[in-house]
């Protein structure tokens, strides 16, 4: 298995993956969404609010706010040495006392630990007017995006299959496929249609080239032939900010090795092999 | 019971058959949020 980068920053990644099975390409995808913890906030005691919100709506809201993780200094609450009581360890605590009139963005939660900031500063959470002000603590917990979408850490995480064009000897270049292109993937070539400089990957495989190409009537066959490689994948992942992506994707292979490791075990202790 | 106040005279006012004002007749009272703390799920 291969893994080449065409852009790797911060909050976006997109790559190819080589010599791996469709089941392997999904699973990555399903971890990297559902299996890598970050923070979230997850409890929250309102000690005052007189805004236009309800309680309920405001908790709900800051749960939504993406909270920078170091997976390094957290753990879960079920997994902590506190037992679950909440240490800081397993919890991070934010502050929040603002009085109106005035928006209220997540830059005004105080974090309890300078680490675990918010994403951004400039998410309003709720409009107070005059007189209004809202009092509370909030808690967040290390969990994963199984248990709720608050604890995602990618927003766009998919993949396609690596399209493979070819293009036979009796194409006569009559360039209908490369105007019904939606894409402009292919151009004419000098005797036959050829495939734009680095546009290969843009192909959607829509087959809308080979629908044109029998249109011309060239033959039975069209000249141009799309199909998907099952052995190549183009991701795109997106983070919100709480983890880079190249942490979110080194931990999700750990989490599968981990998984794989684990089914070894059970097989081997169900066939007797221990 | 939870009290209430006045939305124009900001008077504490007890709900009983009516919604009304005893001491200015309006008819638009706040309910006033209890002295405890609330805990909530952020879900």
């Amino acid at each position: 298995m291969e893994i080449s980068f065409s852009r790797l920053d911060e909050d976006i990644a997109r790559f190819t993956l080589k010599d791996a099975t469709p089941a392997f390409a999904n699973t990555f995808r399903r971890t990297m969404i559902g299996e890598v913890p970050t923070l979230a906030i997850e409890d929250v005691m309102i000690y005052d609010n007189n805004s236009a919100l309800f309680d309920e709506i405001l908790s709900h809201r800051l749960g939504l706010i993406p909270i920078k993780t170091d997976l390094s200094e957290y753990v879960r609450r079920s997994e902590c040495s506190c037992g679950g009581e909440g240490c800081s360890s397993c919890q991070a605590i934010f502050t929040l006392s603002v009085e109106g009139p005035c928006m209220v963005h997540s830059g005004d939660l105080i974090p309890a630990d300078p680490k675990a900031t918010t994403v951004s500063t400039d998410i309003p959470v709720v409009k107070l007017g005059k007189d209004q002000k809202v009092v509370l603590e909030a808690r967040a917990e290390l969990n994963d995006g199984s248990e709720h979408a608050k604890w995602q850490s990618t927003l766009a995480c998919g993949y396609k299959a690596y399209p493979v064009i070819t293009i036979d000897d009796n194409c006569d270049a009559c360039g209908n496929c490369v105007e019904e292109c939606p894409r402009n993937v292919l151009k004419i070539g000098k005797k036959s249609v050829e495939i734009a400089d680095g546009k290969l990957e843009d192909c959607s495989m829509c087959r809308l080239c080979e629908k044109a190409c029998m249109a011309s009537g060239i033959g039975d066959k069209p000249a141009i032939s799309v199909k998907p490689d099952t052995e190549r994948f183009i991701f795109v992942v997106e983070s919100d900010g709480s983890l880079p992506v190249k942490d979110i994707m080194t931990s999700a292979f750990g989490i599968i090795k981990n998984k794989a490791d684990s089914l070894v075990d059970v097989l081997n202790e169900i066939s007797g092999a221990i | 019971m939870a009290g209430y106040k006045c939305a124009r005279c900001k008077q504490k006012v007890e709900i009983d058959l009516n919604v009304r004002c005893p001491y200015c007749g309006h008819r638009i009272l706040f309910k006033e949020r209890g002295a405890g703390i609330k805990h909530l799920k952020a879900r």
